[in-house]
């Protein structure tokens, strides 16, 4: 807090203090024994799975639910009472969980921003001149008139977002803004954010699902079934678990992910690359000690790097006992031989300039792309970008307007019903039957997909197996955790042995630790047996998982390549990112933006930002450090996430067609 | 109370209710072609009642018999049949609904002085039916007697037809039908209907209303924010009064012109009576939404405390004199019984306030329970 130096900075109390605080619901305790304080001018961080009980925290934080135990104190106001709760009311926004849940599906964007207005008492001179510039800040200002319902889900978010801010308050409090919500609209949820921090020093309470939201937070507490696990700086918090990722290839991959499991807690394969978690270790030790257990193994391209948040979330749970015992799925490196080499290369998924047109609206334009077996391929996009547009005409539900498709060598449009037979689906909703049990649920899969009487049994415990599912198998499948329910899905798709697998945004809302076994089971289809992978997603943190990549936007494919080759693109387009640390972020952010690096970024305290000739942009920085007395601590190379090229990617497109409209 | 907001929440809600296709046909489609549906379907009228005959004799005396059947506008005459069997198949078509038979040697047996039985089938399926249709059959069959009888007073005492009618029936029953003199019954049924409507379509519509937003979480908006509970109440359920208002007038005007239904009472008197009468309705959709989590459960429980009220405790099928004691105080306990009262009043009766003020200062007590109870159970802080 306060430090002495700067002298204008009053210390002040704690915009929000909770003390002690729980609540249960019924009987279930959803939240138990949380602390946190937020300070004036912060964005402050939940961060947690589903059911973690971020929601309860923050609902009572707003004042619109009742809370059993502890206090919660804001703007000094103990809010213990309705009558004490309607006093803050007024200087706060708050924004509940759902895409545009809040807002009004019939009302324009307009209607809804006047509503919100209206309901708040802004007055008219300040809602003319507020609107005006919110619309402009989201890029919302040439879709005024058009219906909410007919939004994007990112544009959805932002106009919620905008309703919230309509009446400036000070403290806004927003729940999973960013869950569903495409890159490129979760770059603007941010930047307006960081805007509204510096210009009117708000204080912000924001929520989320996504570890790799984490750097985004000035303070945040890490929050798991009720509890807060660890609270601080990004930094501090996965300072608290001492250890160095290791980041390698080595082949055959799932013989070393096996060995690397039997001793490290955290192993998991993205793409090509191993990552483990090495506990307690410097750099050059943990190198030594992966690399000789590896010894039998071709191993090329390791090196080390700071831990991130996921591994810190996940070794400080293990620490508080937190994670459930059972059994995680084995991987049986056996078989791995014993799979006809003869299979792999060739390919599994092939479409050839795929068109559907709903009237007037072509919803996927001439997308090719090819699958091989035993290859995770990730289609990659915002909500209707057309990907599961592409999924349904690949699975033989819908026709196609033109083009072709091959799915396990059939032709889409004649042998449908022998296709279905050779594929697993696993949709978006699981399609579980809540009311049967594990076990019912896999054996009526199996009958669905005319599994042999005589099979049923070895199927049914391969599926049992493979999705680390002993100890449940007489548990309604409704009862389990969204972890399990989700293997339970994905082991369903699987009875029936087949080659090629669909997924439809297979992992959202699941914890870090369930998101971790759910890729184990793909990672061991896709060497082991060399399955077929597509998933669609729009989680960035998934695809970076994918061995191959398509990005879709507006229903054309845009990009098609390797994650790393990805990457490299960007660098070779755009630059490099550069993660400036400073003391005064705040002002420094708006400096670099004056010096012409419009798509500068605030990461908690640090400042990300692409520059194409790095030591030139160095210099610069510092130079205009110096003029303005701020400190500058470093300024560090980052390795450019998925995200960093969907945004770019998403960007440079929109340019072009703004281009050719115009 | 700050007009601004509530009027604010009146046009959000008015505008949604009439973008939206749904709460569009909720509000004015559906009444509209319940009335349709209800006035043309629920005729208490029984006419025209199909039958055959099964003439075993065949002779003057039985077909005169029988063209008494034949001629009345009560019955349909659908053929003679050869068979008892036949008639049997013919009920169980419901291509008749009775039948009647005629022995052999009806004209023999009457003649020869003696009493004969014809036998008459009847469906027992409707209760209903079947003892209008009995009544028929009895006074049609009484009606030959008599004429029999008259026939030979006339004989035997050398008279006029005329003298043996007054002496062999000298008293005659002069009715006469007060308030709906044809007693046709849809002089009653369409000011009912607007009852049961009025009673239905403003609580679903209400509690749907509401219950969407606490399902989306647009509710949100309202705890969140520094709107009073009044305020929020007033606002949100204003649109809701003014289409059931509207409605109103719509039923009116279908049961007077489509329905032709007399309106005899004063139409300010009803029209307000009717207003306050959908205020209270909407009070139910309201209470409703209060407990219900979903949509879907919010339409279960409006069904259940809007219908059962409406069919056994508002006089629609049984007037509430004929229930028992425990039933007729739970009849008292609905808003549905008053409002009968209202519109059979004004419409048939010509009453106004002077007759009816205790059934307007009922419906306004209800009105005036359900609404504080539900602004004392509507939370801004809520527990779940």
């Amino acid at each position: 807090m306060g430090q002495p130096t700067l002298v204008n900075t009053v210390v002040s109390e704690p915009i929000v203090k909770v003390q002690g605080f729980s609540k249960s619901y019924r009987k279930k305790l959803a939240v138990d024994g949380v602390d946190l304080a937020i300070n004036k001018g912060e964005i402050y961080g939940l961060i947690g799975p589903d059911g973690a009980g971020k929601s309860t925290l923050m609902k009572a934080i707003a004042g619109v639910l009742t809370y059993d135990g502890g206090q919660v104190e804001v703007f000094g106001e103990i809010i213990d009472s309705e009558a004490a709760a309607e006093k803050i009311k007024g200087r706060i926004g708050f924004m509940p969980q759902g895409l545009g849940q809040n807002l009004y599906a019939e009302l324009s964007v307009e209607e809804n921003i006047d509503f919100f207005a209206q309901l708040r008492e802004v007055s008219r001179e300040q809602l003319i001149s507020r609107k005006r510039k919110l619309l402009a800040m989201t890029r919302l200002d040439k879709f005024t008139n058009r219906p909410m319902k007919l939004l994007s889900g990112g544009m959805k978010q932002k106009l919620g977002l905008v309703c919230t801010l309509i009446h400036e308050p000070e403290l806004i409090i927003l729940d999973e803004p960013t869950t569903g919500v495409d890159p490129v609209s979760r770059r603007d949820f941010w930047a307006i954010l960081t805007a509204l921090l510096r210009e009117q020093n708000i204080a912000a309470l924001v929520s989320t699902a996504y570890m790799d939201e984490a750097t985004r937070f000035q303070q945040l507490s890490l929050m798991y079934d009720g509890k807060v696990i660890a609270e601080g700086e990004p930094d501090q918090i996965i300072a608290k678990v001492p250890g160095t990722l290791v980041e390698l290839i080595a082949r055959p991959q799932a013989v070393a992910l096996s060995q690397l499991k039997s001793i490290f807690q955290q192993v998991e394969a993205v793409g090509a690359v191993l990552r483990v978690f090495v506990e307690g270790q410097e750099e050059e030790a943990a190198i030594k000690q992966v690399k000789s257990l590896l010894s039998g193994q071709e191993v090329s391209e390791i090196h080390a790097s700071q831990a991130e948040m996921e591994d810190a979330f996940i070794a400080l749970l293990s620490q508080a006992n937190l994670t459930d015992s059972e059994t995680a799925p084995s991987i049986d490196t056996n078989q791995a031989s014993e799979i006809d080499a003869s299979q792999k290369d060739k390919l599994a998924i092939e479409a050839e300039n795929l068109c559907r047109d709903f009237g007037d609206f072509r919803a996927v334009d001439q997308v090719s792309f090819q699958v091989r077996y035993g290859e995770i391929f990730g289609l990659l996009g915002a909500n209707g970008a057309g990907k599961s547009t592409v999924f349904k005409m690949l699975t033989g539900i819908l026709q196609p307007t033109g083009g072709e498709g091959k799915v396990a060598g059939q032709d889409m449009l004649r042998a449908n019903q022998a296709i279905k037979e050779r594929i697993g689906y696993m949709s978006q909703a699981f399609s579980l039957y809540q009311d049967m049990t594990v076990l019912e649920n896999i054996r009526l899969y199996a009958r669905i997909y005319a599994v042999a009487r005589k099979e049923l049994k070895q199927r049914v415990d391969w599926v049992i197996a493979t999705a680390g599912l002993q100890g449940v198998e007489n548990r309604l499948a409704g009862a389990l955790p969204m972890g399990i329910r989700q293997r339970l899905a994905l082991g369903c798709a699987l009875v029936h042995q087949p080659k090629v697998l669909f997924l439809d945004e297979p992992t959202s809302g699941v914890d870090p630790v369930g998101r971790r076994r759910f890729w184990d089971i793909l990672i061991q289809m896709a060497r082991v047996e060399q399955v077929a992978i597509l998933v669609t997603t729009h989680y960035m943190s998934e695809a970076e998982h994918c061995d191959h990549l398509a990005l879709m936007y507006a229903g054309r494919i845009i990009a098609d390549a390797t994650p790393e080759q990805m990457k490299e693109a960007l660098v070779k387009a755009a630059g490099e990112l550069l993660e400036v640390t400073t003391d005064q972020p705040l002002l420094a952010l708006k400096l670099i933006e004056q010096a012409g690096f419009e798509e500068a970024a605030l990461f908690g305290k640090k400042i990300h930002l692409l520059a194409k000739e790095p030591q030139l942009v160095r210099q610069q920085i510092e130079s205009i450090f110096t003029e303005n007395n701020i400190t500058l601590h470093s300024i560090s190379h980052r390795h450019p996430s998925l995200e960093d090229v969907f945004v770019y990617q998403v960007m440079t497109h929109e340019n072009e067609m703004a281009r050719h409209e115009y | 109370m700050n007009i601004n907001r509530v009027k604010a929440l009146a046009f959000k809600e008015w505008r949604e209710i009439l973008r939206d296709r749904l709460f569009f046909s909720l509000a004015f489609v559906v009444p509209i072609s319940m009335m349709f549906v209800f006035g043309y379907g629920i005729k208490m009228d029984v006419e025209n009642i199909p039958f055959a005959i099964l003439d075993q004799d065949r002779s003057a005396m039985s077909r005169d018999y029988l063209h008494l059947f034949i001629d009345s506008r009560y019955f349909d005459y659908q053929g003679d049949v050869e068979h008892e069997k036949e008639i049997d198949n013919l009920i169980a078509d419901s291509k008749i609904r009775f039948a009647i038979i005629v022995p052999p040697k009806f004209q023999e047996t009457l003649l020869s002085g003696r009493p004969i039985a014809v036998q008459s089938l009847i469906d027992g399926t409707f209760p209903f039916r079947t003892s209008t249709s009995k009544g028929y059959v009895a006074a049609i069959n009484n009606a030959f007697n008599t004429q029999l009888l008259t026939a030979y007073v006339t004989q035997r005492m050398g008279i006029t037809p005329e003298q043996a009618t007054a002496l062999v029936s000298p008293i005659k029953i002069e009715i006469r039908y007060l308030y709906n003199q044809e007693i046709k019954s849809i002089w009653s049924i369409a000011p009912a209907m607007m009852m049961f409507i009025l009673l239905m379509t403003p609580p679903f519509l209400t509690a749907l209303g509401v219950v969407r937003e606490k399902e989306n979480g647009s509710i949100y908006n309202i705890y969140s924010s520094t709107v009073t509970r009044g305020e929020f109440l007033v606002g949100k359920l204003f649109p809701y009064v003014v289409i059931s208002s509207i409605n109103v007038v719509i039923l009116w005007l279908m049961a007077i012109f489509v329905f032709s239904a007399p309106f005899k009472g004063d139409p300010l008197f009803f029209f307000i009576a009717s207003v306050i009468y959908v205020t209270c309705t909407t009070g139910i959709g309201l209470l409703v939404s209060l407990f219900a989590k979903t949509q879907i459960s919010a339409m279960m429980i409006t069904v259940v405390v809007t219908i059962v009220p409406a069919v056994l405790y508002s006089g629609l099928l049984v007037p509430i004199a004929s229930m028992d004691e425990a039933s007729q105080f739970e009849a008292h306990l609905f808003p549905a019984m008053y409002y009968t009262d209202i519109a059979l009043g004004s419409f048939l009766k010509g009453v106004g306030m002077e007759q009816l003020w205790t059934r307007v200062a009922a419906l306004l007590l209800y009105t005036v329970i359900l609404w504080v109870a539900s602004y004392n159970l509507f939370h801004k802080r809520v527990k779940a």
